[in-house]
């Protein structure tokens, strides 16, 4: 998460110093607050869906005082206030406030800003407290999940597909109000309270752990993959590797992350602007997210069973093994799905293979090194979202010579317009690591043997 | 089979293990009594490993364990959860724990019928992960992995704590059994006097990291361990004294 998380933030940044910028290239006919007004709400709606999905439920939090000499309603404030403590609410600040302070407050003046700034952030906390609410619901009937979701889904098929309704209107018509009605701000605040009020009195009604967990009991069978039985207890190590990819919540979400970014490319290769450099960029990004996002936690994901790896008959070489060969065969997959941008030219298929090699040799080397360096451990039933856990200096370290070193032989090769033997260079440094990989192992397993009680103490360490 | 040499370890200038010299001979049942502190679980750790001491060795069948990896062969231990892969079903977890000891799924089935008993039905075929098992079956399912490697040594760490009585009565018999028979050496630690004293045929006392009592069971060592813990650890001279 440690680099996407950079990436994502610095994409954000980028989209709130440029703002004024964007919206002047998307609505050329409108002024630039008008444009902002008119995607206000629309933000909104979209802020609702990712929250939805992605913002965890503060309520395990409350379990250490609930046997104690603690009003509930301290109890409820308290999980209120924690649920505020999200990424999505500083969202809104970070998105916004340039803009504001650039536009807004040039041309209606301080005030007027502020009035931008104090209805923006009531309808965030607005969203917060109602998707906390239907997610709470949600937990004790499917089927509110699955209500809220038609109805979002038919109100963007409504404005987008139907043209029967409009959020731009509503949206215009309110901020461009605020100018001349103040008084309007009033109303956002005013959702902002009433949703509080109504996930507070909901909380203090069913405040009983196991309603609000989103626990549910079905029947875990075991899974066996008869393929990888073949290859002994390499093939076991594997199993048991993805058996935790799939079974924990936080794993899951890197692998669904892993496909998502599979559709980065269409970001980049449908626009003209972006040179043949973003094609390495998102080559090594399709092809080795997973490598990135997965291994840059490793061995944290094993932390909580890490004493019985190490007392096991388990040989390292066979641990490290099956790590390779789990990042081999998912960047395999990975490269096999981006295939069909061939449609944007074969050439970036040729990008993407010489990344892809590039990956499987150097990337796997360079997260397996690092994983030796990494003590934290990772709570797995945590969801990924803006989760810092296991986030350290290592994570960082891991991130620089990842991401950059392509460029280091792409960069200068391009520049003397052979981009190609760049390519070549790269794919093959990859082929030569692949190659080498007995040695490779053999030297993480000394290198392992030396830290391994460090790592071992750091893991236990919750 | 086991010898430890000058061990100590010392956590933030405490010293949490001190052990000049301990000897365990091949089919020794041995039971690890002292109170919370007393450096039981980290002379565990120490002896599978898992920590590095800061002076000594422990040596297995002549081998450093820190050195060498062939104790691994022949010993198997359950000290916590954190021995399990918690997010395998009981039965993948015996099947990849028989298969690192290359037995196959047909030889693990057949173990596993033996410890129908055991497991009272509440561990095989419930659909259930190991983190979604009590802390008393995550102990059950510990310790048959550790008897399923059909180990020379066995190391639990408080076995007894989160097990029903039934089932402390059933690991009791069966780790007398194993030692009786096969000449299974066992290393068990409990804070229940009266369970390691009925297993176990040496009982060693520690406090504040030393093994200040090293005795051979006999009828009267449940009375002398209780009256070490009545009175707590200040009285510990006149005890030895006696």
């Amino acid at each position: 998460m440690g680099i996407l998380i950079t990436l994502l933030a610095l994409e954000v940044l980028a989209l709130a110093f440029f703002m004024d910028t964007f919206l002047k290239m998307k609505y050329p006919h409108d002024s630039l607050i008008t444009a902002l007004s008119g995607i206000l709400f629309y933000y909104f709606l979209i802020d609702l869906l990712m929250r939805f999905q992605l913002q965890e439920l503060p309520t395990l939090k409350v379990q250490p005082y609930l046997h104690l000499r603690v009003k509930k309603n301290t109890l409820i404030r308290y999980l209120s206030f924690a649920s505020l403590m999200s990424f999505f609410n500083v969202w809104p600040f970070i998105l916004f406030t340039p803009f504001l302070l650039k536009v807004v407050r040039v041309e209606q003046g301080l005030g007027i800003a502020a009035l931008f700034f104090v209805s923006i952030i009531a309808l965030s906390i607005f969203n917060n407290y109602l998707s906390l609410y239907i997610k709470r619901k949600s937990s004790l009937n499917g089927w509110v999940s699955v209500a809220f979701a038609v109805t979002l889904g038919l109100l963007m098929a409504g404005d987008f597909a139907w043209h029967i309704i409009s959020f731009r209107t509503p949206s215009i018509w309110f901020f461009g109000h605020l100018n001349t009605m103040p008084i309007l701000v009033l109303i956002p605040l005013a959702l902002a309270v009433i949703m509080y009020t109504v996930n507070f009195y909901y909380l203090k009604g069913n405040l009983y752990l196991e309603e609000m967990g989103s626990r549910k009991v079905s029947y875990k069978s075991s899974t066996e993959y008869p393929i990888l039985d073949k290859l002994g207890p390499v093939g076991d190590l594997i199993g048991n590797e993805l058996k935790l990819i799939f079974r924990n919540k936080r794993s899951r979400s890197a692998l669904i992350m892993t496909v998502m970014f599979l559709l980065y490319g269409l970001l980049f290769y449908t626009n003209k602007v972006y040179s043949d450099g973003w094609k390495v960029f998102c080559g090594q990004f399709m092809t080795g997210v997973f490598i990135i996002n997965y291994g840059q936690f490793m061995y944290g994901w094993q932390a909580s069973h890490f004493d019985g790896i190490l007392v096991s008959k388990m040989r390292f070489t066979d641990f490290v093994r099956a790590k390779f060969y789990l990042f081999t065969g998912i960047s395999t997959i990975a490269f096999i799905l981006t295939l069909p941008y061939a449609y944007f030219g074969w050439h970036i298929i040729a990008v993407h293979f010489a990344m892809y090699l590039w990956n499987i040799g150097i990337g796997t080397t360079i997260v397996l090194f690092f994983a030796n360096r990494n003590n934290k451990r990772i709570d797995l039933s945590k969801g990924a979202a803006f989760n810092w856990e296991g986030v350290g200096a290592t994570q960082l370290l891991v991130g620089f010579p990842l991401m950059i070193a392509p460029y280091i032989v792409y960069g200068p090769l391009a520049w003397l317009k052979h981009p190609d033997i760049a390519l070549i260079i790269l794919g093959g440094i990859g082929v030569f690591f692949v190659l080498m990989r007995p040695a490779v192992i053999k030297f993480l397993e000394k290198d392992f043997n030396q830290r391994r009680y460090t790592i071992a103490e750091g893991f236990r360490n919750k | 089979m086991i010898e430890i040499k000058d061990l100590k370890k010392v956590y933030a200038g405490v010293i949490v293990v001190d052990v000049p010299h301990l000897e365990i001979r091949k089919g020794e049942s041995i039971g690890l009594v002292g109170n919370n502190g007393a450096g039981k679980t980290t002379l565990f750790r120490m002896m599978l490993d898992l920590i590095r001491p800061e002076r000594g060795e422990v040596l297995s069948n002549g081998d450093n364990v820190a050195q060498s990896e062939k104790w691994k062969d022949y010993t198997a231990s359950y000290l916590d959860e954190g021995f399990l892969i918690d997010y395998l079903t009981p039965e993948e977890y015996f099947y990849f724990i028989g298969g690192l000891a290359q037995q196959s799924h047909v030889q693990v089935d057949s173990f596993l019928a033996t410890f129908s008993d055991f497991f009272n039905g509440e561990i095989l075929k419930r659909g259930k992960y190991i983190r979604d098992l009590s802390k008393g079956n995550q102990c059950k399912v510990g310790v048959a992995a550790c008897l399923l490697q059909n180990p020379e040594l066995l190391m639990l760490d408080e076995p007894f704590a989160n097990i029903d009585p039934s089932t402390q009565i059933r690991l009791k018999n069966m780790i007398k059994d194993l030692n009786k028979s096969r000449g299974m050496t066992t290393l068990v630690s409990s804070h229940d006097l009266n369970h390691v004293t009925d297993v176990c045929d040496r009982i060693l006392l520690m406090e504040k990291g030393k093994i200040i009592k090293d005795i051979a069971t006999n009828s009267s060592t449940l009375a002398e361990l209780e009256q070490y813990f009545a009175v707590g650890s200040t009285s510990t001279t006149s005890v030895t004294e006696e």
